[in-house]
C-alpha cells in the first residue's frame, strides 16, 4: 500500500479510532462493529483493511511502536549527551501519554496485559522492534562513549521503560498528586544516576 | 676466533669457535634476535596469552599453547579454584601435541640433518625424499587440525579443557590420516612398527633412511662424536613422562624451584641451569627415561654421542605414532570437552611444564586483577644451548669441544634440533 | 623457465614457512618454481650469498615484520630488503606481520611495521614499493592463498586488490562465510560454553569471523577444518588491527556486540536480531546429536 494513499489514510483513521475506543471502553468490550459505527463505515468495509480483530490488534502495536521508535530515533541522532537524551526521551514519553494517551494506554493495558492476543506473529520483539531497537541504540552509544555503565540490556531496559510505564499507569489510575511534567526532572535524574558510569 | 653463521634452524645462530691445535677448544653460541613476547604479554588479560604464545614459534606453537593453558590452570588452582579436566580433553591435548612432535621430527631429519650430512660426505638419501615425507607431514597436521581447527597457530586449548567437540566420524578420519602418514614413514624412515625396540645390528642392516643414516655415521666414524654431559632433564609430565633428572641412567625427582634462568652478556638468549648444572632435554632425555632397546644399546656403545641423539629422535617418532593411535582409540566422546571454571583472580602465580618436540618447556605467569603482570618462558633450546665456561661447558658446547672442524661441529649442533625463534622469544 | 623466488624473513615466528609446508601439492608446485632462498627448504644460496652475490629473480616473499636494524645473516634486514626489493618483479608480504606489523609490533611500535602498512595506516618502511606489493595477511597465511597469488603472477593475470592490498578473491569473503555454525548466527543462538558444536561464538566467546576478511571457512585449514568449526573464536588475524585485546570474550555495550557484521548498519542488525531472538527454534536449542 503506497504511503499517503487514500487507503493508507483510511487505515490510519481506523487505527486511531480503534485506539480511542479501546482506551475508553476496554479492549474486549469493543467490537469491530463498534469501530465501524464510530467511523460510519460498514463492518464489511473494515474487514477489507483488517481480517480480524486480532489482526487489527497486532497492526496497532506495530503502528505505536513505529511512532515511538521514529521519535526516539530523532533524539538518538542529536549530538547531545546520554544524560540529555534521557531527559528528552522522558519528556517525549510523558507528552505522548498526555497528548495521545490512547497510544501508551494500548501499549500498557492491551499489549502488555493481553499476551494471548499477540501469541501468533507478535512473539518477543517482532511487533515492537522499531521502538526497542532505538532504545538499544541509545544504550549502546551511551556505554560506548563511556557515559553509561556496561550492564545487561534488559536490566537497563526494564529500569528505564518500566519506570516510565509505571508513572503513566499511576497517573491513569488517578494516584499521582501532580501532573506528569512535574516529575520529568527528578525521574530523568533518577534514571541517569541508575545508568551512569561511575568509574 | 672464527664465527660461523648457522642458518635454517628456525632462524639463525652464530657459533664463535676458539681453536687450539686444530681442535675446537671452546665455542660460544650466540642468538642475535629478540622479539619481546614476554613484554607483549604484560598488562594483557590472562586468556590473551592463549592467542599470543603459540606465536612464539611456527613449528612448536602447540607446545607453547599447552604450556600456557597449564600455567593458567595452575594459577587458578593456586587461587583455590577447582580445575577439573575430563580425561577426553587430556587425551585430545596430548594427541595434538604428539602430532606436532612427529611433524617436527620428520622435518628435522630431512631438512636439518640429512642436508648437513650431505655436505660432509656422500649419503644415499635422495634430495626429493623430503617431498615424500612432506605428504606424511600434511597428513599428521590433518590429524591435529581435526581437533585444533588448524595448524600452525591454534588456541583451541582453554583453561577447563578443549574447545572442540569431536564426533566418531572425526575420530575415524583422524585415524585414517594417521595411518596414511604412518604408511609413508614406514616406507621411508623405518620399516618396523616397533623400531625403537630393534637391535643396533638390525638398524645397521635396514634398507630405510634410518639404516642409511646409521651406516653414514659408521662409515665416517661419527657414531660417538658429540658426547655431552650425559645428564638429562624432563619437566613436562605426560602419559609417558614424569618430572625427573637422569644421571648415569638413574632417575631422580626434580623441583621447579631449582631451575635458574640468567641473562648473558652477548646475544639475547638466557642461560638455564638446574641446581647450577647444565642438562640435556628433548627426545634423548625422554628415551633415556623410557629405555627402549635400540636406545639402550646405542647408549651403552656410544653414550650420548650423536648416533644416540639422532636415533632417539627417530625412535620417538615410532613411539609417538603408537601413542596417538592408542589415544584416538580410547577417547570417550560422551565426556565433556570443557568444564567451565571461575576465572576471577585478584593476585596469583602459576607455572607449568610440557614436553615440546625439543624438550622441556616452562611457562610462568604472575597475575594481578585478571591482568598479566609478568610472564616468563624457558624453552628447550635454552637448556641445550646455554653457554657455560671452558671449565664447565654447557650441553651443546661440551658436545662440540674437541672436534676437528666447523662442519662436524655444525652436524653435532644440529642434532640438538635448534629452534632459534623459540630461544629468542 | 621456472620462476625464481627469494623468501626472506623479518621479525617472525616461521609460522608462514611451516604453513607453506602444509601445502598438499608441494611436490607439483616445486617443479614449477626455484627457491633461490627459503628459510626451511634446501635452496640455491646461503643467507650470506644472498647478500653478497648478484643474481636476478622474479618474486620476493617477505615473511615477518620489518625492523630495519634486525640482523638477517651477515647484514641488517634493511640492507637485505633494499637490495632484493629493487630486483624483484613482484613482492609478496606474506602473513600479518609482513603486511601490517602483526603480533610483534606491540613490542616496539615505532620500529616494527609492515612493508607498506603500519597497522591500518600506509606508513610502512617500504611504502614506495606499493605498486609491486601484494599483501597476504593471516597468522599464518593459508598455503593455498600464497600458491594462488604466485600462479596469478606467473600467468600475468590481474589480481584485484582491496584497500589493504589484499587479493579480493581471498579476502572479499568473511571468515564467517561457510562456518558450520551459521544457522546459530542466523537465529541468534549463542554457544552456551566452549567445547560444544552447537551455538555461535559471536555473542559471548569473542568470535570476530563476521567482520574479518578471509577464506578460512571456504578453503579449509589443512583441508579439514577451521578454527570456528572446531569451536575456537576467530581472532581476526587477517586484519591490520590484529592483535586486539580480550580475545575470548565478545566486547559488548549494554549486551550489544561492539562490532557489527561486515557492512551491516547497527539498526538493521538490531532489528533482525530482535526478531530472530523472538522465536525459539527448538532444534537449535538442544544438542544436535542426542538419543531422543
Amino acid at each position: 500500500m503506497a504511503k499517503g494513499s487514500r487507503k493508507e489514510k483510511r487505515k490510519i483513521e481506523i487505527m486511531d479510532t480503534a485506539l480511542k475506543l479501546f482506551s475508553k471502553n476496554g479492549f474486549y468490550t469493543v467490537t469491530i462493529a463498534d469501530i465501524a459505527k464510530e467511523l460510519e463505515m460498514s463492518v464489511g468495509n473494515i474487514y477489507n483493511y483488517f481480517s480480524s480483530k486480532d489482526a487489527l490488534a497486532k497492526e496497532l502495536i506495530m503502528y505505536i511502536s513505529k511512532i515511538l521508535g521514529s521519535n526516539i530515533r530523532q533524539i538518538n541522532m542529536e549530538k547531545i549527551s546520554a544524560k540529555e537524551k534521557i531527559e528528552k526521551i522522558v519528556r517525549f514519553y510523558f507528552s505522548m501519554a498526555k497528548e495521545r494517551p490512547e497510544l501508551i494506554d494500548y501499549f500498557l493495558r492491551v499489549y502488555l496485559s493481553h499476551r494471548e492476543v499477540f501469541k501468533d506473529g507478535c512473539e518477543g520483539m517482532i511487533c515492537v522492534s522499531p521502538f526497542v531497537t532505538e532504545i538499544m541504540i541509545f544504550f549502546e552509544e551511551g556505554v560506548k562513549n563511556g557515559e553509561l555503565r556496561e550492564q545487561d540490556f534488559f536490566s537497563a531496559f526494564g529500569l528505564f521503560m518500566g519506570y516510565l510505564g509505571g508513572m503513566v499507569y499511576l497517573k491513569g489510575e488517578g494516584m499521582l498528586p501532580n501532573d506528569l511534567d512535574f516529575y520529568i526532572n527528578s525521574i530523568s535524574e533518577n534514571i541517569y544516576r541508575a545508568l551512569k558510569n561511575e568509574e | 676466533m672464527r664465527v660461523e653463521l648457522i642458518e635454517k634452524i628456525e632462524g639463525e645462530a652464530k657459533l664463535e669457535y676458539r681453536f687450539k691445535q686444530d681442535k675446537i677448544d671452546f665455542v660460544k653460541i650466540v642468538f642475535p634476535h629478540y622479539r619481546g613476547i614476554e613484554e607483549i604479554l604484560r598488562n594483557r588479560p590472562v586468556w590473551d596469552a592463549l592467542a599470543i604464545n603459540p606465536r612464539v614459534c611456527g613449528i612448536c606453537g602447540h607446545a607453547h599453547l599447552f604450556a600456557t593453558v597449564r600455567a593458567i590452570e595452575n594459577l587458578y588452582q593456586n587461587a583455590g579454584i577447582d580445575v577439573n579436566i575430563a580425561e577426553k580433553a587430556k587425551l585430545i591435548r596430548e594427541i595434538t601435541l604428539f602430532c606436532e612432535h612427529i611433524q617436527n621430527h620428520l622435518k628435522w631429519i630431512y631438512l636439518v640433518i640429512v642436508p648437513i650430512m650431505k655436505s660432509i660426505a656422500k649419503i644415499n638419501i635422495d634430495q626429493n625424499s623430503f617431498l615424500e615425507i612432506q605428504k606424511a607431514i600434511v597428513n599428521i597436521n590433518r590429524v591435529l587440525a581435526i581437533f585444533s581447527g588448524q595448524w600452525p597457530h591454534s588456541s583451541y586449548m582453554v583453561p577447563g579443557g578443549v574447545v572442540c567437540d569431536p564426533t566418531h566420524l572425526d575420530i575415524l578420519q583422524a585415524r585414517n590420516f594417521l595411518k596414511n602418514a604412518l604408511n609413508i614413514v614406514e616406507r621411508r624412515v623405518f620399516e618396523n612398527i616397533v623400531f625403537e625396540e630393534i637391535t643396533v645390528a638390525e638398524l645397521e642392516k635396514s634398507k630405510t633412511d634410518s639404516g642409511k643414516i646409521f651406516r653414514f655415521l659408521k662409515e665416517n666414524s661419527l657414531l660417538s662424536i658429540g658426547k655431552a654431559n650425559d645428564r638429562y632433564l624432563i619437566f613436562g609430565e605426560h602419559s609417558f613422562t614424569k618430572r625427573v633428572k637422569i644421571i648415569k641412567t638413574v632417575s631422580y625427582p626434580v623441583k621447579m624451584k631449582y631451575v635458574n634462568e640468567k641473562s648473558q652478556k652477548s646475544g639475547f638468549a638466557k642461560n638455564v641451569t638446574y641446581k647450577s648444572n647444565y642438562y640435556e632435554t628433548g627426545p634423548l632425555a625422554r628415551m633415556m627415561l623410557l629405555k627402549p632397546n635400540l636406545i639402550k644399546q646405542l647408549h651403552r656403545a656410544y653414550k650420548d654421542g650423536i648416533s644416540t641423539r639422532i636415533f632417539a629422535r627417530i625412535a620417538e617418532i615410532s613411539f609417538l605414532f603408537k601413542i596417538v593411535e592408542e589415544h584416538l582409540n580410547s577417547i570417550e566422546l560422551s565426556q565433556k570437552s570443557y568444564n567451565h571454571i571461575k576465572t576471577d583472580i585478584k593476585e596469583g602465580y602459576g607455572e607449568s611444564a610440557v614436553e615440546a618436540a625439543r624438550g622441556s618447556l616452562i611457562h610462568k605467569i604472575w597475575v594481578e586483577k585478571n591482568i598479566i603482570k609478568k610472564y616468563e618462558i624457558i624453552t628447550p633450546t635454552q637448556w641445550n644451548l646455554s653457554n657455560g665456561t671452558p671449565q664447565k661447558p654447557a650441553t651443546a658446547q661440551k658436545a662440540m669441544i674437541g672436534l676437528k672442524n666447523g662442519k662436524l661441529a655444525e652436524l653435532v649442533f644440529r642434532t640438538f634440533d635448534i629452534c632459534s625463534v623459540c630461544t629468542t622469544h | 623457465m621456472k620462476s625464481k623466488i627469494v623468501w626472506i624473513q623479518g621479525v617472525t615466528c616461521n609460522g608462514n614457512s611451516h604453513s607453506f609446508l602444509n601445502y598438499q601439492n608441494l611436490d607439483i608446485f616445486l617443479k614449477k618454481v626455484e627457491f633461490l632462498y627459503h628459510p626451511l627448504l634446501p635452496s640455491k644460496y646461503s643467507l650470506k650469498e644472498l647478500s653478497e652475490k648478484r643474481f636476478d629473480f622474479d618474486i620476493l616473499i617477505v615473511e615477518g615484520a620489518i625492523k630495519k636494524s634486525y640482523e638477517r645473516g651477515i647484514v641488517s634486514l634493511n640492507t637485505l630488503m633494499e637490495k632484493l626489493s629493487i630486483k624483484a618483479r613482484k613482492i609478496i608480504a606474506l602473513g600479518t606481520c609482513a603486511a601490517f606489523g602483526g603480533v610483534f609490533k606491540s613490542y616496539d611500535e615505532k620500529n616494527i611495521k609492515g612493508l607498506i602498512f603500519d597497522g591500518e595506516e600506509k606508513k610502512g618502511f617500504f611504502k614506495e614499493l606499493e605498486k609491486k606489493v601484494i599483501n597476504i595477511p593471516g597468522c599464518p597465511a593459508h598455503p593455498e592463498w600464497l600458491i594462488y597469488v604466485l600462479n596469478m603472477i606467473e600467468a600475468k593475470k590481474k589480481i584485484l586488490l582491496d584497500d589493504f592490498l589484499r587479493p579480493k578473491e581471498i579476502y572479499a569473503f568473511t571468515v564467517h562465510s561457510g562456518c558450520v555454525r551459521n544457522e546459530y548466527f542466523e537465529w541468534k543462538v549463542d554457544a552456551k560454553s566452549f567445547g560444544v558444536k552447537e551455538g555461535c561464538l559471536f555473542y559471548e566467546q569473542g568470535c570476530q569471523a563476521p567482520y574479518t576478511h578471509g577464506s578460512c571457512n571456504k578453503i579449509l585449514w589443512n583441508e579439514v577444518n577451521s578454527k570456528t568449526r572446531a569451536g575456537m573464536p576467530c581472532l581476526g588475524c587477517t586484519e591490520p588491527t590484529f592483535l586486539k585485546e580480550e580475545l575470548f570474550k565478545t566486547k559488548t555495550y549494554m549486551s550489544i556486540p561492539a562490532n557489527m557484521p561486515l557492512g551491516v548498519p547497527k539498526r538493521a542488525y538490531l532489528t533482525i536480531t530482535g526478531v530472530a531472538k523472538s522465536f525459539k527454534i527448538e532444534r537449535l536449542n538442544k544438542r544436535l546429536i542426542d538419543e531422543s
